[in-house]
């Protein structure tokens, strides 16, 4: 689903965000990427979002190569992939169920069908409940949540994820990965940047290691 | 975690014969595409009301912008109105020569008749136009009191046509006439009004593309501020697969609401000039003796007044949103 070879990204200032970033996620599979921050691995995640364009090499997201995308085939693209932001990204005037309910909106969803899954993206990260309430009265956690049932609720074939759980406690971190597994079981790819170690441990997935824009470490272990 | 997927499964399927039920009549998508701009148009009127002030402001200046050269189109119309009352009545007069008498003045006016550019032909001797003018002026007294009459015997023409040239050669050949002393013509002030209306409609064309212009930059500023203001908005739409159409729609039906709303306002003020200007017009209009009245924009110029509002604030806010939106990026 992600092909990435001799990928490069060098900013305006002539800084080298990403060196030589060679490595392949398929169907129905999850990766982290970690490394300490400024390490690349938001440019990555912006890179794959065609956010920003690569320098140089090759990027390769269902099947579409992102230096031939075109401005108009972006919003298209971004459609397939859903993305959980570190900071949220949530629209402070929507109620949490407007928040969600954007990309079916922005994709013409019937609106009936809309009302059905949003209903079920928020059930399943425990916030149905909530679903009447604005963002800014949400903890950082339950924020984080929302950004989770809005990224999983177009169903797509690939979901990036920066941080996911970098506000959440351990049992909640837990839940949200297992919402994520529970994705990969049905055959969408998962890309998740994170710092939090002793969770990544825990789950026996293959490891990207970045360290000043270049792959220092690729734990390619597979549970399965 | 069996039982979401489920649920999911069993929401997919609904979706796929939605889907299906969608392509085989259309309507099922025309209500819900009807069902979105509704929705938007509503947001986009809620938005105008949370700001009422700048909305108020961008809604006067828009309807005092359209106001003007449709003033101008309006004062023109009633020119024209005036025009076509009097042209209808334009009129040569014959003034004869004194040394022509009654009964060969009534001749001249009878020959004419037979001039098939000539309606009508009415001799009025120099008695009776002293007894019309005494009359009519209220100078009886006066005139009374004068030795001889100063007024000549005339011959007053309706011509058959209202073509400016024909009436002009009709005159040139009226004044050959040996008993004529000179003749006037009435038309002529009808020409320079005329030239003066036309003088009119070019001014308010001038103007009117001048504030189409101007109105365009002024939609167009206020949608790169509201474009400004909702950037974060714009940025999370962008990043969830938000086409720019998806995010120029708002915009659009704001730039469509102002301009309907100033087109409104700029026709409500209108009402109020006219009036004012018809009650403080009447004693002037007695002293003419005329039922004119000055008119208003009527139904279909109402309506276009506020059809060139909407449009132009479509259009600018069209040219604006994609401009600006184009900029703002994740």
């Amino acid at each position: 689903m992600i092909k990435i070879n001799k990928l490069s990204k060098r900013y305006g200032d002539g800084q080298d965000a990403l060196t030589n970033i060679n490595f392949e996620i398929g169907k129905g599979e999850m990766s982290f990427v970690t490394g300490h921050s400024g390490a690349g691995k938001s440019t990555l995640l912006k890179l794959i979002l065609a956010i920003e364009k690569p320098s140089g090499g090759d990027l390769i997201v269902n099947g579409l190569n992102l230096n031939k995308l075109s401005r108009r085939e972006i919003p298209y693209h971004r459609r397939k992939i859903g993305t959980v932001f570190q900071d949220h990204q949530l629209l402070t005037d929507r109620t949490v169920f407007e928040n969600v309910l954007l990309p079916l909106e922005i994709s013409g969803f019937p609106v009936e069908d809309a009302k059905r899954r949003v209903r079920a993206a928020l059930d399943k990260v425990g916030l149905l409940k909530k679903e009447k309430i604005f963002p800014a009265a949400l903890s950082g956690g339950e924020q984080q949540r929302v950004g989770i049932a809005r990224a999983v609720v177009n169903r797509p074939s690939i979901i990036l994820a920066d941080e996911p759980t970098g506000n959440l406690d351990p049992n909640l971190s837990a839940e949200v990965m297992k919402v994520f597994e529970q994705f990969k079981n049905v055959g969408v790819s998962l890309l998740v940047a994170s710092h939090d170690t002793s969770l990544i441990k825990t789950l026996n997935y293959r490891v990207i290691h970045l360290d000043h824009g270049r792959m220092v470490n690729d734990i390619g272990i597979s549970n399965e | 975690m069996a039982e979401w997927l489920m649920i999911s499964e069993l929401a997919m399927n609904k979706v796929k014969a939605a889907n299906r039920q969608n392509q085989a009549s259309h309507r099922g998508n025309d209500v819900s595409a009807l069902q979105i701009h509704r929705k938007i148009a509503l947001d986009s009127a809620k938005r105008l009301i949370l700001s009422p002030l700048s909305s108020l402001m961008t809604i006067v200046v828009i309807a005092v912008s359209l106001l003007l050269p449709a003033l101008l189109f309006g004062l023109n119309e009633n020119l024209q109105s005036i025009l076509l009352e009097f042209q209808n009545s334009a009129r040569i007069t014959l003034f004869l020569d004194n040394s022509v008498s009654e009964s060969q003045g009534q001749k001249v006016s009878d020959d004419l008749l037979t001039d098939n550019t000539i309606q009508s032909a009415i001799y009025v001797s120099a008695t009776k136009a002293l007894e019309e003018f005494s009359l009519s002026s209220g100078l009886g007294e006066v005139l009374r009191s004068l030795s001889s009459n100063p007024l000549p015997a005339a011959v007053i023409i309706t011509p058959a046509t209202l073509n400016t040239r024909e009436v002009n050669a009709l005159s040139q050949r009226l004044e050959t006439i040996s008993e004529v002393d000179f003749i006037q013509l009435d038309s002529q002030w009808i020409n320079r009004l005329s030239a003066l209306s036309d003088l009119i409609s070019i001014v308010g064309q001038l103007l009117a593309a001048i504030v189409i212009t101007g109105l365009f930059f002024i939609i167009g500023n206020t949608i790169k501020l509201s474009i400004e203001n909702r950037r974060q908005e714009i940025q999370v739409i962008k990043l969830v697969g938000g086409t720019d159409i998806y995010i120029a729609r708002p915009f659009l039906y704001t730039g469509l609401l102002f301009g309907i709303l100033g087109g409104s306002v700029a026709v409500f003020l209108q009402l109020i000039i006219l009036i004012m200007l018809n009650g403080s017009l009447q004693e002037l209009i007695q002293l003419y003796s005329s039922n004119f009245e000055l008119r208003g924009f009527g139904f279909f110029n109402s309506l276009s007044l506020v059809i060139t509002g909407a449009l132009v604030g479509w259009l600018g806010a069209f040219l604006a949103s994609f401009r600006y939106i184009r900029g703002v990026n994740p």
